[in-house]
């Protein structure tokens, strides 16, 4: 058997002394949109400090397969390979995260024979391991989350905020609409909309609307709406957004698995907005039952 | 907004959409106050066998008092919601993507055996409901007589594989409702800091496990009971029994 | 087409704000981003963003203060005005971004905080964590998001920008673009076209920049005619972490917040760098800037970093050159509250706390300061006339460049947290200019340039793609070819130039283009082709970089970025007073005659040959005369008194030169 790390595996395995030249990976591809997935290997060369960005580089320089074949470079999204940018989710071992911070070293810890890679299964594949992840900015849409200002013009400084409120706010700030949290979410499920043949591409978008309207907001959009709520002028609308929390796909689908919180690789207090999402809904439910 | 006055499965569905959130909340409600709360005070009664006959027989007694309401209490508080809280359930279920293969965290796991739970709760539940309730005699059940209650009760279960299914079931209900009091808490943001449900987990914890002694202990207690021995108390509380019984009511 | 619409290439900073300020302005936008525009490069800026602010106006600082350390951190090759204007917009911008909901760090009494960044002396900066880019570019994001409800903007996203599409009398009437999901061409007709598409790190294979920063899209408005101005000024960030698919930022802020730089004085010194006593450690940057510290500015920094790993042989590590950064002296409890996400970067892919153990770094590729040519319309203040359709305008009329795309703002040398002020001013500034500019198009009318113009612009982009899934035979493989032209650039183009190098370079990436030709795909499909995609980028690199590396030859001068030892004007080395009194005159004339003759922006035009021609601008240095810059040279008190009694002599002199006006490209 080929080891790969010379170090922490080696180290429990007296009779491979041999340090290792090549990881072996498994990638699930799909060429097109309702098309069949299929398993493809690769052999790539080891080399210290890998992530998974680099071994999918490796990858598409080499589009030969692991049986000798030329194949078409493996597509995969990516930008920053920081892990601010949210592009590059996937499953890797079968667990969602950023493939730039999944360092095979670890991996190779976890399991030495081989690293699993697969496109998110929540969102409908355009290729590969991209996936169309355009629900999930529709989802911020739908609890508007921005601050409402009245423009862009000077109208001095904004409110005051006290330390405490800016440490409460800033790491929901931080989401990265990467969509682990989505991922994991056994309560958030795909929703895939083709395109008929007699179907203009309006007709098809505002069809493919209403259908991510009626799923499940997920995690991330929810502790947007109270980032947004919590601060001073976002606060304005809070209202909106509760109504679109607790209209259908709302906060009530959350399950309370907490798989979202567990994921999360900016790890965004995501389950303490979804309580406080709750506790607002319910005051504003009751309130809404006496005021009208 | 004005609501069209359609027809249909489509209106029924949009009836659905548009109060999830209402219905998920009543769900949620409804499995504490009434089904939670009828649980709490049933294992309660329950356990009370172990201080003997007397003692569980007053207590059924107590409740059967409410006759002739008692049917319209049952369904009113008891069978409605259970089965309001059912069908919600297990179309939650249905819409959910258990995953606690790829992400074994104890909160996934919890999910997990909330709704498997939930699932044999229900079962059981029926089973228990056409073995010892009286809606039960139509269909060759209904063991179960008031005025009897030990020893009915008692000869119902001293077999070994109805006690361990009594078992199963018993324990699978107290934890749907231990856990499902956590997540409750969640739901209508009663505990929203990490450290908050915490500490209400522990609160969880300790009801469920207060919740499981007392519906184990209740069946232990009826396990254990001497059944010719219980008639002859429940005889002595209810002389007119026997005739009652031989009527065949 | 009776809506005016104006279509922006990139939705990072700067095309966020001019999309903002179009849709408030109410014009109609379309918004093509080859990410999720939430995903642009600009979420990797870490520190802050600088402006003038209450506090520090009460220490002495003011705009003009901020304008002057940007022009001197720059080595005044900018036109004033435009830095002057932007530095005045700077705490409006600040305002601005606060409300609309960036959650800066506060002081105990609810007021924004602000840190101090290198090439100042004030605590100009303010700051969201440690990952201000990603707050700001979030608050635009909303407010276009917003805008995009409200139908008022349409982004397309995972779109690439192929050509601008230019009518018979050379105005931009819009643009080809291309779907990366389905390959499919579109014609994006427009009444102005905007470019923020960013830097072109990926010229050097790894640097700091994210994936998209090809500068293909600059690259396609080269050829189609635009000037670069200033493409030899890369800016070489002093702190990256060493990574194999990318240098790693470590942003500026670690020294801001007091971080210290340093190596053993024992070489390659194997001990925990932790049980080094203080006495065997060199604090270098601290010992030969004593005034700045850890903060002099980036190019500097770089340098000394550089120049202790290679000339003085001291890098931590022997296979890999590195120096400490250490922050372990500060509390956890500061360097998390402070610093928290950068700390994680660090730790997430070194797999090492930074905040017990000093973190090692390495200067890496990080900004350019080159870009676009655009123009600007001084007023009578010395700043820019607000509105004027010549402003960011590139030498093609209706297409315009902001943000890290144009040239404009930064001059040799960019201070750090001005990229994140110049992208955001930029784009709100551009808007009004923009929409002036309709009515000239309109002047220049003509309904005919629409149909044919697109047809044709289409059916030549098709013919291109066709022609690369096409391709049989080839040898090469673009990934490879990619690394080697990174290894070309960082060797001969980044801390350190030499001309023998330069020539060389150019030599070899002409070379490298010939081979590109050669290029053979792995993947001829037409669904979600990525090596198609990158194959096209990497085609396009090759002009950029052929201008950064005939601009660095031509350039005969140490300025800002751009360090040639050859041209270096040492310090005194004299001993004995008139010795050096006579050293620092003569520093002074080098230094006048240098001025007289190198204080021009290059200004590269694609030849017919596809070579790059480089002609040369003068600057708009009217505002505050040129000066030297000291920081840390031997005798630099002399020299500066020197300089100032020639500048006390000749006062009347630089009033005059003040009333000059701008030059136009080539007038050098």
């Amino acid at each position: 058997m080929i080891r790969a790390v010379e170090t922490d595996v080696a180290a429990t395995d007296a009779d491979s002394s041999v340090a290792v030249k090549t990881i072996r990976v498994r990638v699930l591809r799909q060429d097109a949109p309702g098309r069949e997935s299929y398993w493809e290997r690769h052999d790539v060369p080891y080399e210290p400090n890998m992530n998974i960005i680099s071994v999918l580089q490796k990858i598409a320089a080499k589009a030969t397969s692991a049986d000798g074949r030329a194949v078409p470079p493996v597509a995969w999204d990516c930008s920053c390979l920081e892990e601010v940018c949210g592009s590059c989710t996937m499953l890797v071992n079968g667990r969602t995260r950023m493939a730039c911070s999944a360092l095979v070293d670890k991996l190779l810890v976890e399991n030495a024979d081989e690293i699993v890679i697969e496109p998110m299964t929540k969102f409908p594949v355009v290729r590969d391991l991209v996936v169309d992840r355009r629900r999930l900015f529709r989802s911020l849409e739908r609890v508007k989350a921005w601050v409402p200002v009245d423009g862009s013009y000077d109208q001095g400084p904004g409110p005051r905020i006290s330390p405490k409120e800016q440490e409460d706010a800033y790491p929901l700030s931080t989401c990265i609409s990467c969509g682990c949290c989505l991922e994991a979410c056994p309560q958030f499920t795909k929703i895939e909309v083709i395109r008929r043949d007699d179907e203009s591409q309006e007709e098809f978008d505002a069809r493919r609307k209403a259908a991510f309207d009626k799923g499940f907001l997920g995690a991330h959009a929810i502790s947007q709406a109270m980032l947004f709520n919590a601060h001073p002028t976002g606060g304005m609308i809070a209202d909106e957004r509760l109504k679109a929390v607790t209209s259908q796909g709302g906060i009530q689908m959350c399950g309370n698995a907490q798989n979202c919180v567990a994921v999360c690789p900016k790890q965004i207090p995501l389950t303490r907005s979804i309580a406080r999402a709750g506790r607002a809904a319910t005051l504003w439910a009751i309130k809404r039952l006496f005021d009208r | 907004m004005s609501t069209n006055p359609a027809s249909g499965p489509e209106s029924i569905d949009s009836f659905f959409s548009r109060h999830q959130f209402l219905i998920y909340r009543l769900f949620s409600l409804s499995g504490l106050i009434p089904v939670g709360a009828f649980l709490v005070v049933h294992l309660l009664t329950n356990a009370s066998v172990l201080f003997g006959p007397e003692s569980f027989q007053s207590r059924v007694d107590l409740i059967h008092s409410l006759q002739p309401i008692l049917p319209f209490v049952e369904w009113a508080f008891i069978f409605l919601p259970m089965l309001f809280h059912a069908s919600v359930g297990f179309a939650i279920i249905a819409g959910g993507l258990p995953n606690v293969g790829s992400y074994p965290y104890v909160g996934n796991v919890r999910y997990t055996l909330q709704r498997a739970t939930g699932m044999i709760a229900f079962a059981f539940i029926l089973w228990h409901v056409w073995q010892l309730h009286s809606l039960g005699k139509s269909f060759g059940g209904g063991a179960f007589k008031p005025e009897q209650a030990t020893s009915t009760a008692a000869t119902a279960i001293q077999s070994a594989p109805v006690a361990i299914l009594y078992a199963i079931g018993v324990l699978s209900a107290v934890f749907h409702f231990a856990n499902g009091l956590w997540t409750l808490g969640i739901t209508w943001g009663i505990w929203t800091s990490p450290a908050a449900m915490r500490r209400a987990n522990w609160v969880s914890i300790v009801v469920g496990v207060a919740l499981a002694a007392a519906g184990l202990g209740g069946l232990a207690g009826m396990l254990t009971t001497d059944v010719d021995e219980a008639e002859r108390i429940e005889s002595k509380l209810h002389p007119k029994n026997d005739a009652a019984a031989q009527d065949g009511r | 087409m009776s809506q005016p619409r104006v279509l922006v290439i990139g939705g990072g900073l700067a095309g966020l704000s001019a999309t903002m300020r179009l849709a408030e302005l109410g014009i109609g936008v379309d918004l093509v981003s080859l990410v999720p525009v939430k995903r642009s490069h600009s979420v990797c800026a870490q520190g802050g963003i600088n402006s003038v602010n209450s506090l520090t106006r009460q220490q002495g600082d003011s705009e003009w203060k901020h304008f002057d350390d940007t022009v001197y951190g720059g080595d005044f090759l900018q036109h004033q005005p435009p830095v002057k204007e932007m530095a005045e917009w700077g705490p409006r911008i600040i305002d601005l971004m606060d409300r609309l909901g960036v959650p800066f760090n506060r002081t105990p009494e609810g007021f924004r905080d602000q840190r101090r960044f290198g090439g100042t002396l004030y605590k100009r900066t303010a700051f969201a964590g440690a990952t201000t880019g990603q707050q700001l570019l979030y608050a635009l994001d909303e407010q276009v998001r917003r805008y995009e409800v409200e139908g008022k903007v349409k982004k397309w996203e995972f779109w690439d920008f192929l050509e601008p599409v230019l009518d018979e009398s050379g105005r931009c009437r819009g643009a080809i673009c291309q779907d990366l999901v389905t390959m499919q061409f579109r014609a994006f007709p427009a009444d102005a076209v905007i470019l923020a598409s960013g830097g072109c790190g990926l010229l050097y294979g790894r640097s700091t920049m994210s994936m998209v920063c090809t500068g293909s899209a600059v690259s396609r408005a080269y050829q189609s005619g635009a000037a670069y101005g200033n493409g030899e000024f890369i800016q070489v960030h002093p702190t990256a972490i060493p990574g194999a698919d990318k240098l790693r930022l470590m942003s500026e802020s670690a020294r801001g917040e007091g971080g210290r730089v340093w190596v053993p004085r024992i070489p390659q010194d194997s001990r925990d760098p932790r049980q080094i006593p203080e006495a065997e450690r060199c604090y270098f940057l601290e010992e030969r800037y004593p005034k700045y510290g850890n903060l002099v500015p980036r190019d500097i920094a770089t340098r000394e970093i550089f120049d202790i790993c290679t000339n003085e042989g001291l890098s931590v590590e022997k296979d890999r050159l590195c120096v400490y950064l250490d922050l372990t002296h500060l509390s956890r409890e500061t360097l998390d509250r402070k610093l928290g996400g950068i700390l994680e970067i660090y730790e997430k892919f070194q797999g090492v706390d930074p905040r017990s153990v000093p973190m090692k770094i390495f200067p890496a590729v990080h900004y350019s300061m080159g870009g676009l040519w655009v123009d600007y319309e001084r007023s009578g203040s010395g700043g820019m006339v607000e509105g004027s359709p010549r402003n960011h305008q590139t030498t093609i009329p209706g297409l315009y460049a902001i943000g890290e795309c144009d040239y404009q703002y930064h001059g040799a040398n960019r201070l750090g947290a001005n990229s994140l002020l110049s992208c955001i001013f930029s784009g709100l500034f551009v808007a009004p200019s923009v929409i002036s500019s309709f009515d000239l198009a309109r002047g220049w009318g003509g309904g005919g340039h629409s149909g044919q113009v697109f047809e044709r612009a289409t059916g030549r982009q098709e013919e291109r793609h066709e022609s690369f899934l096409s391709r049989r035979g080839g040898r090469e493989n673009p990934y490879s070819l990619h690394g080697e032209l990174g290894d070309i650039m960082t060797r001969a183009a980044t801390v350190v130039r030499r001309n023998d190098q330069l020539r060389k370079a150019y030599d070899d990436v002409c070379r490298l283009e010939e081979r590109w030709r050669e290029c053979s795909l792995s993947d001829t499909g037409n669904w979600t082709n990525q090596n198609v995609v990158f194959t096209k980028s990497l085609g396009d690199m090759f002009p950029i970089a052929k201008v950064i590396l005939k601009g660095a030859l031509l350039r005969d001068e140490c300025r800002g970025a751009h360090y040639k030892p050859e041209f270096a004007m040492p310090g005194i080395a004299a001993t004995s007073p008139d010795e050096q009194r006579r050293e620092a005159e003569a520093w002074c004339d080098r230094f006048e005659r240098n001025t007289a003759k190198w204080l021009k922006s290059s200004i590269a035009k694609v030849g017919p040959d596809g070579h790059p021609e480089i002609s040369y601008e003068d600057v708009d240095s009217s505002l505050i005369p040129p000066r030297p810059r000291l920081y840390g040279l031997v005798g630099a008190e002399l020299i500066e008194e020197v300089w100032k009694e020639r500048q006390a002599a000749r006062t009347p002199a630089s009033a005059e030169a003040a009333g000059r006006q701008p030059m136009t490209v080539g007038a050098g």
